[in-house]
């Protein structure tokens, strides 16, 4: 609901921040001694169009936010994305990411397969016997990856605390 | 005629059983390399390398030009199955593939794909069979000037693309652009926006940022609705052949020829590359289209375009490769070199010194296509094998791969958190229905414009200077008419909605 009504808002006030911080950022860097265009050439222009573009969508929103807001109420739309999934599941990868490089590929990615798998799963699909096949799947997977990876393609994976 | 009769004796020297055995194993292992991101086809080439170093000079050449074309259109299989694209180039193969596969033509778009890169190719062969000399010549015409008119033509195709909600389109794509801006700036090296981060100073890495915004913001999207779905898998309809009639087949080849053109064209020019080519012919391809609104929802076209492209950018490739010894990009870089140890020196003299070697390596060209179209497509039954996981399974799976992949890219965990960084963003972009494909588009280009730029102006002293090359005045105006014609049809459509709203 809240996408589909502010949606639009938050967008053009996202980018309006981010032009003018672009342009600011872009005056601390230093001029080119040697050239017309320096390196704070292209940020300022980019800075320049996205605030305009920027002002042209809160604009253009707010003219029409009334006849939107009354549409979305009359066609009844219900948002039934089911955020818990979605926000563990970034929360899972954002650690796996962080750790992969000291606890290691293998351990790291064990533990996080089978998380991720669960947080995924369906409800229904969350038994005793499902979670031994994720389980077997996880380790299957991981050992073939990282072997493969380091005698097929050559490339070692972090081996964090299980080096070898 | 003499080209032909020097092709058709090395076509007898390339057709050996042992040679042939040989290129069959370097286009399986180019493939693998292709269709895992993270795993390029230069890293391909610089594994065989090595095992080539005990074979006969031309079997050793023939069996790294059969790693490159595997590698190269490797990318296409993870990209129509699980959108994640394995090389750079194969990005706007996503746009189409990945839906049609959703609706269960997977194996339909393996087919139009594995075929029209292997016609993408041979285009580019042929030409580079017969005219490489005389295109070599033009390659040198292309100063910095004249690339940063092909690079801006391509940014203003962000205003194609983004057609029916303009603003939100281009606000998409230069966001785009902004990431461009991160690391260390062209020509001067200045840093940019780092805010004290070591790891920044290299800026985003082109591949992790897509599989980051294709791969892992669509585990993020897809987690939404798992529950309420239940347990998916991909339902995938078994075809006959490669999934096309041939009215279908002819009825697409006039797109097809074109985006082989664009592709030839691009990869002749150093440094612009694949991932240009296909998105260039891409989106040229909607904007001729007489139902543009299908591309983006599964529509064969879209695949055809840009297969062509970025495999004919191959062949395109090479031309500057051989005739005038550069490089235009990693892979070629690496090829150069493997040439170079089996006493091939590219130069301009190779084409009167070495001409049978020359012919060798472009028969082997035409046989490892061919070789590749047959392995691909004996082998789409077990491609499409993989969207028999179901997704809770398949997709935490990929996740993982996606990470390795950014690993190997060049050993470093910040590339394994920067995919994160931009999953977040493909799924903020999808919350807030902006479109990717600027973005894409935008981030590839970015950087080569800003560099093309600062050297034309670094060589030239002034902007002004740009418009006395006539190449680039082509490319700025038709750049320009592109941009205004978009923007008035935008505001033209505009008007007729507020029109309708009225009565």
């Amino acid at each position: 609901m809240f996408f589909k009504k502010y949606g639009d808002f938050v967008v053009g006030i996202f980018y309006a921040v981010l032009g003018i911080a672009l342009i600011i950022g872009a005056k601390a860097l230093p001029k080119s001694k040697v050239m017309e265009i320096g390196p704070d050439f292209m940020p300022t222009l980019v800075g320049v169009i996205i605030l305009v573009l920027a002002g042209i969508l809160l604009v253009e929103t707010f003219t029409k936010f009334k006849a939107n807001a009354a549409e979305l109420e009359a066609s009844g739309f219900k948002d039934t994305s089911d955020y818990k999934r979605v926000l563990g599941s970034l929360v899972s990868a954002i650690i796996y990411v962080n750790i992969l490089k000291p606890v290691g590929f293998i351990v790291s990615t064990l533990v996080y397969l089978i998380i991720q798998i669960y947080i995924l799963a369906p409800d229904n699909k969350r038994t005793k016997k499902d979670l031994i096949q994720y389980a077997i799947i996880d380790v299957v997977f991981t050992v073939v990856v990282y072997f493969l990876f380091r005698y097929g393609f050559k490339i070692v994976l972090p081996g964090g605390i299980l080096a070898f | 005629m003499n080209a032909l009769a020097q092709l058709g004796a090395a076509f007898l020297g390339v057709c050996q059983p042992v040679s042939i055995a040989f290129m069959v194993a370097g286009v399986a292992i180019g493939i693998i390399f292709g269709s895992i991101p993270g795993l390029s086809a230069s890293m391909a080439v610089a594994l065989m390398l090595p095992l080539t170093f005990t074979m006969e000079a031309s079997l050793g050449m023939n069996v790294l030009v059969a790693v490159y074309i595997g590698g190269i259109s490797g990318g296409l299989i993870s990209a129509i199955l699980l959108n994640m694209p394995g090389t750079a180039s194969s990005i706007a193969t996503t746009f189409d593939g990945y839906p049609m596969a959703q609706k269960g033509q997977a194996m339909r778009a393996l087919g139009i794909g594995i075929v029209f890169s292997f016609l993408g190719s041979l285009f580019s062969f042929f030409v580079l069979s017969f005219f490489a000399p005389m295109l070599a010549d033009v390659a040198l015409k292309f100063t910095p000037v004249e690339n940063f008119g092909i690079c801006f033509f391509a940014l203003t195709m962000v205003a194609i693309l983004s057609s029916g909600n303009m603003v939100k389109g281009l606000l998409a794509g230069l966001f785009g652009l902004v990431f461009c801006f991160v690391g260390m700036a062209p020509i001067d090296g200045t840093p940019r926006f780092i805010f004290g981060n070591q790891d920044l100073l290299a800026g985003f890495n082109q591949l992790t940022t897509l599989i980051g915004i294709f791969a892992v913001a669509d585990i993020l999207i897809s987690a939404e609705e798992m529950n309420a779905k239940g347990v998916q898998t991909i339902p995938v309809t078994k075809v006959k052949g490669f999934g096309f009639s041939m009215k279908e087949f002819i009825s697409w080849l006039p797109g097809a020829l074109r985006s082989a053109i664009i592709g030839t064209g691009i990869g002749i020019l150093p440094g612009i590359g694949g991932s240009t080519s296909g998105m260039l012919s891409y989106v040229t391809a909607k904007n001729m289209s007489k139902h543009p609104e299908t591309f983006g929802q599964g529509e064969p076209e879209g695949i055809v375009a840009t297969e062509c492209a970025n495999n004919a950018t191959i062949g395109g490739a090479m031309i500057p490769l051989l005739v005038l010894g550069i490089p235009g990009d990693g892979v070629t870089a690496m090829m150069l070199g493997g040439f170079l140890i089996h006493g091939l020196s590219a130069g301009p003299l190779l084409f009167v010194k070495n001409a049978d070697v020359v012919y060798g390596i472009f028969a082997a060209c035409m046989v490892c296509d061919l070789i590749m179209l047959v392995v691909e497509w004996t082998c789409i039954k077990a491609f499409v094998q993989v969207l028999k996981v179901p997704k809770h399974i398949l997709m935490p799976l990929i996740l993982v791969l996606c990470a390795v992949g950014a690993y190997a890219t060049n050993n470093r965990v910040f590339d394994v958190q920067s995919i994160i960084v931009f999953g977040i963003v493909g799924y903020i972009y999808h919350k807030f229905k902006l479109p990717t494909t600027p973005f894409v588009l935008c981030f590839l280009v970015g950087s080569m414009t800003e560099t093309y730029l600062r050297r034309g102006i670094m060589s030239y002293k002034s902007f002004g200077a740009f418009f006395t090359h006539p190449i680039f005045d082509f490319f700025w105006f038709v750049a320009c008419g592109v941009l205004i014609w978009s923007v008035f049809k935008e505001f033209k459509a505009a008007q007729q909605k507020k029109a309708a709203a009225k009565a």
